[in-house]
């Protein structure tokens, strides 16, 4: 599952499994590129992951609280747990590789 | 159809060549004499202050080339081997100047001819102070590598300029064994600095090798004993920057050894104050050692000099201040003795001296390992320094510094370089020195250049004994200075085709597909976009808004598969600037670099921004 959330809905399901925190910005280029990334990701990768997409400037709150500083960031939570972290736009093999140490 | 601006732009090593045929063919055509000489201005199209001459005598004949100074001290001259056909280099000319040339036959009558240079600068001329005598530089010049826009230039005891370059070969220039030159390529392949590889010239221009590579060359070279050259490089595929080193094969430009810094030191081990995930170790020199087989190599965002085995690649010492280190490096680390010592930071241009001792150049950028204690341009300074080190117990000695009295006066907080010459002559070259409405400049020059009050200076120093006998002094930031001559005891020229070694490697591509088809039109106007094609690349210039999305697309004509090349639209902070020549000061602008290396087919090049995808017109054969 890939899907843009508010704060309530990431804390709701943050702490289920295997999710990954996109934070980003509409007006960063490298966040536009990086959700065709993710969606190749989650292609391969499969239900095992969700990816939850979080508006970094409509959610200060939450990025504060996961210590977000800038976007793209991506947040990678097992269990609730943050098991691993990536800033800047990234390739997609980088991102599965950081997934799947994860798993 | 319509399509973006395009040019191919001939490689130089065939630009030369074209032109020396033609003038092979017109001496060979023509009766040129010593008394009528056929002269080549600029024969080689990037060495605009000299020229070449070519005549024929009778008998062989040495002939003694005097280009006349504006003083007698300022004569360059040098005298070439006997020969029935002469083809000289005429090195020294005076910028925008009538210059007088003779060429005076072994016991025999001299012949004079003129060369009215242009105004090679075309009104940017760098104005030059020098204190020194004419019979302490005599015909040495001291040449200034480039920083900014200023191209690499060299300047005489009357600091006039007698030679430089009109293309941005940047980096370190330096003086190989056979004559020649060695320095950075003018093709930029990554923003901000990383160039194609190293060419291998002479003073009249003529590149005689192009040696090219995959991870392209920035800060600093080496000649090893056998004539095999270290050249600093990176690995494009990889997340970091300036962290590999490699050795090159002088014939055949294949490299033999490679060493990945990351084999050493773990990124992180030591930060310094412009450190970052990407550039952490910001390797700016290598030395090799032949006395202990081993390279010395400047990380300036270790603040730190290390050696490693050459053959092994292991880690044998580390000279920096040890405070923030990981534990595991102490060991290799060393104790000061003696009452009078400072550590460097940030430093530059590590020196191996025929004793052992280490030299840089300490820019003292920050001035401390501790956030806390970090100290402003303004109470800073910056020094050639020597240390003498004992590796079996680890201690160390400052037995010699210059600049720390002068204060911020002589700070440059990135690049610059020391030279050894003899025991206690120097030359300590202050290149990146600026200032903000008059005070120190926290920024780096290659920043402050483009800021409102901003100014730059450089002060290349020589010292004797303690005594200073040059301060050359610049209204510009230079990367590195060299003392040389403009004619050596070589051939100074060389006729034939020049060879490109190497190559550039594969252009990293961005693995993820847009789906998305051609909207059928041109790429906007406003992009001001342009693809400017090599032999074996091609470069496409544009400008994008902050925060599009942006992808160039090689898409086959004929079912070849495509290639994408993410381009970045947003600024990046760049905490280390050492050579800014290739900056562009509109944010807005990208340069895309794509390697046919790797490629083979017929493609159309066609851009997305956001949702739409647009073409260029332009197809590329590979």
């Amino acid at each position: 599952m890939m899907k843009q959330v508010e704060a309530a809905e990431f804390k709701e399901l943050a702490g289920k499994g295997l999710v990954m925190g996109e934070f980003f910005s509409t007006t960063c280029g490298p966040c536009k590129m990086l959700a065709f990334v993710l969606k190749d990701v989650q292609k391969e990768i499969g239900e095992d992951l969700t990816i939850l997409q979080v508006d970094f400037d409509k959610n200060k709150e939450l990025t504060a609280e996961y210590g977000v500083t800038g976007y793209p960031t991506m947040v990678l939570l097992k269990d609730g747990q943050e098991v691993g972290r990536m800033q800047g736009l990234q390739q997609k093999p980088a991102i599965v590789k950081m997934i799947k140490v994860n798993q | 159809m319509e399509t973006i601006k395009y040019t191919y732009k001939e490689n130089w090593l065939a630009v030369q060549e074209k032109a020396e045929q033609e003038m092979l063919a017109e001496l060979e055509q023509g009766n040129y004499t010593l008394e009528h000489p056929l002269v080549k201005y600029n024969l080689y199209s990037i060495s605009p202050l000299t020229a070449v001459v070519a005549f024929k005598t009778p008998e062989e004949t040495a002939i003694t080339l005097t280009v006349k100074g504006k003083t007698k001290q300022a004569d360059m001259y040098h005298t070439f081997p006997k020969a029935k056909t002469h083809i000289l280099p005429v090195l020294g000319l005076y910028n925008n100047y009538l210059n007088t040339i003779e060429l005076r036959p072994y016991r025999g009558t001299a012949s004079a001819f003129t060369i009215q240079t242009p105004d090679t600068y075309e009104g940017k001329e760098i104005k030059a102070v020098m204190k020194t005598t004419p019979e302490y530089l005599q015909d040495n010049l001291i040449f200034e590598a480039p920083a900014d826009e200023n191209l690499a230039s060299a300047f005489d005891y009357a600091g006039d300029t007698r030679w430089h370059l009109s293309v941005p070969c940047i980096f370190d220039l330096k003086r190989l064994k056979n004559g020649r030159l060695l320095i950075g390529t003018d093709r930029l392949i990554k923003l901000p600095y990383y160039v194609s590889g190293l060419y291998e010239m002479d003073m009249v221009g003529k590149i005689y090798k192009e040696y090219c590579l995959p991870g392209g060359y920035h800060h600093d070279q080496f000649e090893m004993p056998n004539g095999d050259l270290l050249s600093l490089t990176e690995d494009f595929h990889t997340d970091t920057v300036e962290d590999m080193l490699v050795l090159i094969d002088r014939e055949t430009g294949a490299i033999k050894k490679t060493w990945d810094y990351k084999n050493f030191l773990k990124p992180g081990c030591s930060k310094s104050g412009s450190w970052s995930d990407e550039d952490w170790f910001h390797n700016n020199a290598v030395w090799y050692d032949e006395n202990t087989n081993s390279l010395t190599l400047s990380g300036r965002h270790i603040d730190a000099m290390v050696n490693i085995d050459y053959e092994t690649g292991k880690l044998n010492w580390i000279i920096g201040d040890p405070e923030g280190w990981d534990e595991e490096y102490l060991p290799y680390m060393f104790k000061p003795e003696g009452d009078e010592f400072d550590w460097q930071y940030e430093q530059h241009a590590c020196v191996i001296t025929p004793d052992g001792d280490v030299m840089c150049f300490d820019n003292h950028h920050y001035g401390s390992k501790n956030k806390e204690t970090y100290k402003k341009a303004k109470d800073s300074y910056s020094r050639g320094v020597r240390f003498r080190i004992n590796t079996k117990d680890k201690t160390i000695r400052q037995i010699w510094q210059y600049g720390k009295e002068q204060g911020a006066e002589f700070f440059s907080p990135y690049i610059c370089n020391v030279e050894y010459y003899n025991e206690g002559h120097y030359m300590v070259h202050s290149g990146g020195i600026s200032y903000m409405n008059g005070e120190p400049a926290e920024s780096l020059g290659a920043f402050t250049r483009n800021m409102p009050g901003g100014t730059l200076e450089t002060r290349t120093v020589e010292v004797c004994d303690g005594k200073v006998m040059l301060e050359l002094t610049l209204p510009a930031n230079y990367y590195r200075a060299e003392k040389l001559k403009l004619y050596t005891d070589g051939t100074n020229l060389d006729l034939g085709a020049g060879k490109q070694l190497g190559t550039m490697g594969v252009t990293p591509e961005f693995e993820t597909d847009i789906p998305m088809e051609p909207c059928g039109e041109l790429l906007p106007a406003s992009c001001e976009a342009s693809i400017e094609e090599e032999d074996d690349r091609f470069t496409f210039h544009s400008k994008f808004e902050k925060g599009q999305m942006v992808m160039l697309l090689l898409e086959g004509k004929n079912g070849e598969e495509s290639h994408r090349y993410y381009i970045s639209t947003t600024a990046v902070p760049y905490l280390a600037m050492c050579c800014g020549t290739f900056m562009d000061s509109d944010e807005r602008s990208t340069r895309t670099f794509v390697n046919k290396a790797g490629i083979t087919g017929e493609y159309d090049v066609r851009v997305i921004i956001d949702d739409k995808k647009y073409e260029t017109g332009i197809c590329i054969k590979c």
